[in-house]
């Protein structure tokens, strides 16, 4: 049966893995490959990368950091984000190691490349990625580049509803970075139920983790730098998530010989 | 085209022989894992699409991350599809990974109809349980392969969304995405020289790793 999974975030900025705080503060952190190295020797069911700041400078996606992790010979299954700007820059990240690729700004600037994208890599491949928050019960997309939100307009919902991505990435970003903050209300508001979700942005504690990760509606849990702050992380959070349908604690290093 | 080789040379080997993997590059796929996976487990990985270098390897993997019409196209665009089928007919041993796996079937229905590589009998075809398959999940090997059995019941990493259904006598090892007993579907298909993983084994940590070994290794002379 599948199972539901647990998702570390590396948050970059200027080519540094950064502690992110509600989209607003930014603290360094450290090299983004020595993040992605120890969540995959602590056995993490997923890593995301997302770049910030790349859609913002239209820098186009960072390949070079995708070939700097991909030297680490990493064996978890990466997904990429960050100045996707069309199918070819999709192709290129796959080929520099990315299984998967999330997408904000492309979705919001054109979202048919979403579908030129679908087509190329299939949308197995493909997870829409909103930061969210709920204005008078109704969620509202912040567009991270200028901070101006609104609602979610019908051409992207088209794109979202018609198969074009597999999951959506609900991001609590007001509550990033703040301990037991995610906002569970934006579950219970999203209007396109047919959609798994991704929950992300202030998930820190094994019973929010477990509230989150019962809603049917949840296929995946992403939990940013509460996973780097102290060793093994991955390990005591799983065991502390006994009895959710995860796949077990499993250390993903070293490898057979 | 490029190239990468292995670097440790305590593991990967046939004897004495280091085993040399040729990936096919055509453009479609998530090379730079597996080569980074092949190379890990001390094998030889060749990154090409030059049909004298992957015929030199001993064993041919045809990754794939994409849709089947397009990595079909891109095999007929670079001649590949005579050389893999021609290979096969020779033994030489070959891996399908994810949509590469796929591309071993007779067809798929994917995107409208295409013709496969035909390298084992079966058809391409939407999951029917579910819109995607993504994630981890348990494998249950079908039959006493000792290729895949040491796997059975262990968690790999899936992304897919299209099913191989194969014959029972090719049907390796089957997954199910819920626990409903009629509903598995082929997630490892062998015929001979030819292994089919729908999974991605060089994502999927300790235990795709090792059964990616046994499979290569299992495969050889």
């Amino acid at each position: 049966m599948i199972q539901k999974r647990l998702i570390g975030v590396i948050t970059v900025k200027q080519g540094w893995a950064v502690q992110s705080i509600g989209y607003r503060r930014h603290l360094p952190m450290g090299k983004p490959e020595v993040v992605a190295e120890n969540l995959d020797r602590w056995g993490v069911d997923e890593i995301l990368l997302q770049c910030i700041d790349r859609s913002r400078q239209g820098l186009g996606p960072d390949l070079a950091l995708l070939e700097r992790i991909s030297r680490k010979g990493l064996a978890t299954p990466l997904t990429y984000q960050g100045g996707i700007r069309d199918a070819a820059d999709g192709v290129a990240v796959v080929q520099a190691g990315a299984e998967r690729i999330a997408m904000d700004s492309l979705l919001r600037d054109n979202p048919h490349r979403a579908a030129e994208l679908a087509s190329r890599l299939g949308a197995q491949a493909l997870i829409g990625a909103l930061p969210l928050a709920l204005v008078g019960g109704v969620p509202q997309w912040l567009d991270h580049r200028n901070g101006r939100a609104g609602p979610i307009p019908p051409e992207v919902a088209a794109v979202l509803k018609g198969g074009a991505i597999s999951e959506l990435l609900v991001v609590d970003w007001q509550h990033e970075g703040q301990a037991n903050g995610f906002d569970e209300a934006l579950l219970d508001q999203w209007p396109l139920p047919s959609l798994p979700l991704i929950a992300f942005g202030g998930l820190s504690e094994a019973a929010q983790l477990r509230r989150v990760l019962s809603r049917p509606a949840v296929a995946a849990a992403a939990v940013g730098n509460f996973l780097s702050w102290r060793e093994h992380a991955v390990q005591r959070l799983k065991g502390q998530l006994l009895g959710m349908p995860l796949r077990a604690p499993a250390y993903a290093q070293p490898c057979c010989g | 085209m490029s190239g990468m080789s292995g670097m440790n040379g305590m593991s990967g080997m046939n004897g004495h022989r280091r085993i040399t993997a040729g990936l096919v590059d055509y453009g479609a796929g998530n090379l730079a894992s597996v080569a980074r996976a092949l190379t890990g487990l001390g094998y030889r990985a060749r990154i090409s699409r030059d049909i004298e270098t992957l015929g030199s390897t001993d064993v041919l993997v045809l990754p794939g991350v994409g849709a089947f019409p397009a990595a079909m196209a891109a095999l007929h665009q670079h001649r590949l599809v005579d050389f893999i089928q021609g290979q096969a007919r020779r033994g030489q041993p070959i891996i399908g990974i994810c949509l590469g796996m796929q591309l071993l079937a007779h067809s798929s229905a994917e995107q409208g109809f295409t013709t496969g590589l035909g390298l084992i009998p079966g058809q391409v075809l939407p999951l029917q349980t579910a819109r995607w398959h993504i994630g981890w999940n348990s494998m249950e090997v079908t039959t006493d392969d000792p290729l895949l059995r040491p796997s059975d019941g262990l968690s790999m990493y899936f992304n897919h969304s299209f099913v191989f259904h194969a014959p029972a006598e090719y049907t390796a090892a089957v997954s199910r995405v819920d626990d409903a007993p009629d509903r598995a579907f082929a997630v490892a298909v062998r015929r001979n020289n030819i292994v089919g993983l729908q999974f991605h084994p060089e994502k999927s940590q300790l235990a795709g790793r090792a059964l990616l070994k046994n499979v290569i290794e299992g495969l050889l002379p």
